[in-house]
């Protein structure tokens, strides 16, 4: 009862009209954003997020959810129509998508897409109400000891979950931890590896590290293939919707999917490129038709898409109740958070209720208003699409820079702007992954002080880092996440060996 | 030398580096004296120990014969056009506050844009550099209350 309560306190703020033009503002610009070949979600919320400076807590979260759903959709826009996934979730997507398109059912794609994501939106978001309250109360009974050893968790799951560069996962989170501890440590007044330049006291802004992977780095990479030619996209649609036998065969998927894709996406590291491609192996392994997938099965679209929508809402969960990104975008935004001077986490839904289920409630009303956006405006939307890249590219780096010199005023942050751009690009290049070090960076600081404060407590003893159950849990599964991708690996070689 | 042995290379120097900074950071004044280095000094071990075990793999592959993949990096298409993006971004960076952001901006914007669309379409760029400028400034400066530089002489 209290749960609802609180939504229906959430449900007015999502819904003053205020609210509404913005989380439709940042839908649309999202969509655009999303829609762009190599730019994501988390390059959405990232080079959008000046725009929120000056509003109030409420309306800035709500605006960046609205970026956030409007980036997804547009990524399986263009999934769909040109076959270039805005970001890893979105590749799923092309899978049948595109086929669809080509077989000239472009209408029958975009119609199930956004069917999908908003029904995968809606279950997941309902997971979330039910569950948050009792994760965040539960998260009370954490001491510094209990934290440091979740984030040693996370970040070692999220490491992990790296396929095929494990180390390189582990590496990346290293380097990211590494950029946290620069400046002033705000317990002793040290400071640390400031080089003896002034403006790093005060630290590296992780805003500018992501604004950079996320924004120049993409832009970097995008060099390289932006004289290709341009795209023909389909810009005249029939009716947008589904036929009945087509949502006969999506509608089992699609329930099937949004369960699984929340769980997948509320574990730290997993998020949604893992959910949109279990789901659709799951489709596929289940189907009748199996042949047909990748040749246009409206259920290997539906799937995935549904998966993708219910896993960004579940990455809300570890964010929002224990301060633990557990994707980019959900790193992107707990900066937005921090930004505001909100500290994600169990306190946040003690003493800011109100913020947080406004955000909860807007994720709904986020997804009515995409569906309703998304299927109607379809035809008028992937316009974008016929933009050609070689202008909305630059422009993305204008935004970049407005955003970096909006969060510290400061020009000097546009070296570092430049130097994390090209870190990224290199990172990608080598097959060094980013969103570790994203994670790390956001958490490093935090981490940190949860592990000095332990040790204070302990006075000095480490093993205040096994004394209690929760730690010896977390400690567990964190053994776990860095054995299982192990063993398992191993077991594959012995096995191809015997072969 | 391979492109894959690079980087694990540099993370090898840079946990070396990292340490030995550590190891030189001054005394905390307040609580314990080394407290503000135990999170860097494990950071730096882990670093040492983890590039010095992807070095290891790498050369171990290369010896295999598994990683013949040569790359010059400055030879991929495009990699010339980032190092110039770098260097309009200093010029950027140089002028932002000096000539105002609308200047900067648009001399910025169309630099980039010739990289990207081509001296040709000098027109498009043109219009495009302008009213991204100009829309920014206005957006950020009068609606959202985001202070960015004026440029000298003009109203804006």
């Amino acid at each position: 009862m209290e749960t609802l309560s609180f939504l229906l306190d959430g449900f007015m703020v999502a819904l003053t009209p205020m609210n509404l033009v913005w989380v439709t503002i940042g839908g649309f610009l999202g969509t655009i954003i999303g829609m762009l070949p190599g730019l994501g979600p988390a390059t959405g919320v990232a080079v959008l997020l000046p725009l929120t400076f000056s509003m109030g807590p409420t309306a800035a979260l709500i605006t960046m959810g609205g970026v956030y759903y409007g980036a997804m959709y547009g990524g399986s826009r263009a999934s769909i129509l040109i076959n270039t996934p805005g970001d890893g979730a979105a590749v799923a997507a092309t899978f049948d998508g595109y086929p669809m398109t080509l077989k000239g059912r472009a209408e029958s794609a975009l119609a199930v897409s956004a069917i999908a994501s908003f029904i995968g939106g809606v279950f997941a978001t309902i997971c979330m109400v039910a569950i948050a309250i009792p994760v965040a109360r539960f998260a009370l009974k954490f001491g510094p000891a209990e934290y440091f050893m979740l984030f040693l968790f996370a970040l070692s799951a999220t490491a992990s979950m790296t396929e095929g560069n494990r180390l390189r996962g582990f590496i990346a989170t290293i380097l990211g931890l590494m950029i946290a501890t620069v400046g002033i440590d705000g317990q002793s007044g040290v400071s640390r590896f400031t080089m003896g330049i002034l403006e790093l006291q005060s630290g590296i802004d992780f805003l500018i590290v992501i604004i950079a992977v996320y924004a120049l780095g993409e832009v970097f990479k995008s060099f390289k293939n932006i004289d290709t030619g341009n795209v023909n996209v389909q810009k005249k649609f029939g009716k947008i919707w589904l036929s009945k036998e087509e949502w006969k065969r999506s509608v089992w998927p699609i329930l099937r999917s949004a369960p699984l894709g929340f769980f997948v996406g509320a574990l730290p590291g997993a998020g949604g490129t893992m959910a949109s491609l279990m789901s659709y192996n799951n489709e596929k392994q289940l189907s009748k038709h199996p042949e047909e997938f990748g040749e246009g099965a409206i259920e290997g679209l539906a799937a995935p898409e549904s998966a993708n929508n219910a896993a960004s809402v579940g990455a809300m969960i570890p964010m929002l109740t224990l301060g633990i990104p557990g994707s980019g975008t959900t790193a992107v935004m707990m900066g937005a958070l921090l930004l505001l001077g909100l500290q994600p986490g169990p306190m946040l839904f003690q003493q800011q209720p109100l913020i947080v289920w406004g955000l909860i409630a807007s994720m709904f009303v986020g997804n009515i208003i995409l569906a309703v956006m998304n299927i109607p405006l379809a035809g008028l939307l992937v316009r974008v699409l016929s933009v050609p890249p070689k202008i909305l590219y630059p422009i993305v780096l204008g935004l970049a820079f407005v955003g970096a010199y909006a969060i510290s005023y400061s020009v000097m942050d546009f070296y570092l702007l430049v130097l994390f751009g090209l870190l990224g690009y290199f990172m990608s290049k080598t097959k060094f992954p980013a969103t570790p070090m994203i994670l790390a960076v956001i958490v490093g600081n935090n981490m940190e002080q949860s592990f000095r404060r332990a040790y204070k407590i302990s006075d000095g003893d480490i093993g205040i880092f096994f004394g209690s159950p929760i730690c010896l849990i977390l400690f567990s599964l964190t053994v776990v996440s860095i054995v299982y991708p192990l063993a398992k690996g191993l077991l594959k070689k012995k096995a191809s060996a015997v072969a | 030398m391979s492109l894959s042995i690079i980087p694990s290379l540099l993370c090898f120097v840079l946990g070396l580096v990292y340490t030995t900074a550590t190891v030189l950071l001054p005394d905390a004044s307040v609580g314990r004296a080394y407290e503000p280095k135990i999170f860097p000094m494990m950071l730096g071990i882990a670093l040492i120990i983890l590039s010095l075990s992807l070095l290891l793999r790498e050369l171990k592959n290369q010896s295999a014969g598994q990683d013949k993949e040569k790359v010059s990096l400055y030879k991929e298409a495009g990699f010339q056009k980032i190092l110039m993006t770098c260097l309009f971004s200093v010029l950027y960076t140089l002028i932002f506050d000096k000539a105002g952001y609308v200047i900067s901006t648009v001399f910025f914007l169309e630099m980039e844009l010739i990289l990207f669309n081509g001296k040709k379409n000098w027109k498009v760029n043109t219009a495009v550099a302008v009213l991204f400028s100009l829309f920014i400034y206005i957006v950020f400066s009068k609606l959202l209350g985001v202070y960015l530089p004026l440029t000298p002489g003009i109203w804006i």
